[in-house]
């Protein structure tokens, strides 16, 4: 059985990409067969965070209109053995979507045994997003430490509950798991930043990791890396926890603790 | 297909006294392009919220200025907004036979039917005997309401067991019990009823609102019922009817 698991959030720019990239590739590190598909129609980016953007030759689009078979559009990862990337169209929008077409390449992947489909949604609220998360079985609600990205993380969490086929069926709900990403641990005890606290109280779903703010983000996305790949980093190791925690290991929350500069730092002003 | 046997006196119809519950729309401009905007921002998000509700236009603020209203123009308006006009009142004699050629009827001996609490009961008690209305029990949500949902819970009262987030709504036409903390929007007696209260088990709203009297977040709830179980009701007062917001217990 397939499980596929939406990776969304409502508001943009909160490390949706990042996260689904990092995420799949964590699967399929542990041995299971993952694909990510970028729904993000006409804004695609996920290819270019695997490093995958110059094999992309059909896409997912291609493959909903009939226009290629899922064999042509699957890019096999070159780092990881069980991992595929399912590109966006970059000249079409949204709207090429069809809750149908979406739904028959999903069950076209299943078919051919992948274990994990991972749907990484565009921002917003509109067709792209709906559709990403329609099938889900799970989601990983990415969400940034401030008030507007809560306020949008809780939107969503109400289109999950009432939009999604298992809301619309009446069956079991979308199995909903809170991410924490660009936490900074430090501008939180400041007050720049909400607390793991305070984003529970509104959100009030479990929460399944947390990722610090860190700079190895954007070089691994620069260098079209899942960051997960980054030996021996932060950021690395928070995904691998998250990957973890999803199969049903226990993990201790790391990163979440403030850490004070140390005397040469604060003389010196180092970051 | 059933139809009357020949030669039977089958009664096709009869003829009942009924009364019916009616919305009233108090008209006070003859300006209809105002109107439809002011309809616009009030209810142009939620279309919805009258759901074919019979209507009474209450001519009664136009009635001394005589001026003539454009009944061609402002039924299919009301009627995009589902609320069904059958009836006016009060306009000036004029007013009410142009009325009555838009096919709408008499409706001047309808009064409001604002539960003003005594006088109403004894009202009641000396008309003929009235048949009780239906319970309608109250309407339970027992999943947090988030961003962007809104439950409506018509003619009655509502009942919520968990959170209602910042950016959602609830609405009652009788009172809202929040057992939750109640963060987004609360508007109890949506259609005018003035005993109303909302009720919250964390007082931390967006927007308070009891029979159309409102308040923002925007003036900070006062700090004895901020975060803390409290209660909302109107309270009428030598200045009009204001919030009254305390603790509970």
């Amino acid at each position: 059985m397939a499980k596929i698991v939406v990776v969304t959030s409502g508001k943009g720019g909160v490390g949706k990409t990042t996260t689904s990239a990092s995420f799949a590739t964590g699967l399929a590190l542990k041995g299971f067969k993952t694909v990510v598909i970028d729904f993000d129609v006409g804004l695609r980016n996920l290819d270019l965070v695997m490093g995958c953007e110059r094999r992309v030759v059909y896409d997912f689009i291609n493959v909903i209109h009939n226009e290629a078979n899922l064999h042509q559009a699957l890019i096999k990862d070159k780092q990881c053995e069980n991992l595929y990337v399912l590109a966006a169209s970059q000249t079409r929008d949204k709207d090429a979507l069809t809750q149908e077409g979406v739904g028959r390449v999903l069950a076209e992947l299943a078919n051919m045994g992948f274990e994990y489909i991972v749907c990484d949604s565009p921002a917003g609220i509109e067709t792209g997003a709906l559709m990403a998360m329609h099938y889900a079985d799970e989601a990983l609600v990415v969400t940034n430490p401030e008030v507007s990205s809560v306020r949008d993380s809780d939107r969503i969490l109400g289109m999950l509950g009432s939009k999604t086929q298992r809301a619309i069926e009446g069956k079991e709900p979308v199995k909903e798991h809170l991410l924490i990403t660009r936490y900074n641990p430090n501008r939180v005890e400041d007050g720049q930043m909400l607390s793991l606290e305070d984003i529970h109280d509104i959100l009030r779903i479990g929460l399944i990791g947390v990722i610090p703010e860190s700079e190895t983000v954007l070089q691994a996305s620069n260098e079209g890396l899942p960051a997960i790949h980054k030996e021996g980093s932060d950021v690395s190791e928070a995904y691998k926890d998250l990957v973890d925690r999803f199969l049903g290991h226990e993990r201790p929350l790391r990163f979440v603790e403030a850490v004070k500069p140390g005397f040469f730092k604060r003389l010196f002003g180092g970051r | 297909m059933s139809s009357a046997a020949p030669g039977s006196t089958a009664h096709l119809f009869e003829v009942k006294s009924a009364q019916l519950q009616l919305v009233t729309l108090l008209l006070k401009s003859t300006h209809l392009n105002e109107v439809a905007n002011e309809l616009q921002q009030r209810y142009g998000n939620n279309p919805d919220f009258f759901a074919g509700d019979p209507l009474l236009i209450d001519l009664s603020a136009l009635r001394d200025s005589e001026e003539s209203v454009e009944w061609s123009f402002l039924l299919p308006l009301l009627r995009r907004y589902h609320l069904v006009p059958v009836a006016v009142k009060g306009g000036s004699p004029r007013q009410m036979q142009s009325a009555l050629q838009a096919g709408l009827a008499q409706g001047d001996e309808a009064t409001y039917a604002r539960a003003e609490a005594a006088g109403q009961a004894v009202l009641r008690a000396a008309a003929a005997p009235v048949p009780e209305p239906e319970l309608l029990p109250a309407l339970i949500v027992d999943k947090p309401l988030r961003s962007g949902q809104q439950v409506y819970a018509r003619g009655r009262d509502l009942v919520v067991l968990a959170m209602v987030n910042p950016g959602a709504e609830v609405i009652a036409d009788g009172h809202i019990h929040v057992f939750a903390p109640l963060r987004g929007k609360a508007i109890a007696g949506a259609r005018g009823y003035t005993d109303a209260r909302i009720f919250a088990a964390s007082l931390e709203a967006e927007l308070i609102s009891i029979a159309g009297v409102y308040r923002t977040s925007d003036k900070p709830l006062p700090a004895n019922v901020q975060g803390r179980p409290a209660q909302v009701r109107l309270q009428a007062g030598p200045d009009g009817e204001k919030l009254v917001l305390e603790p509970i217990n």
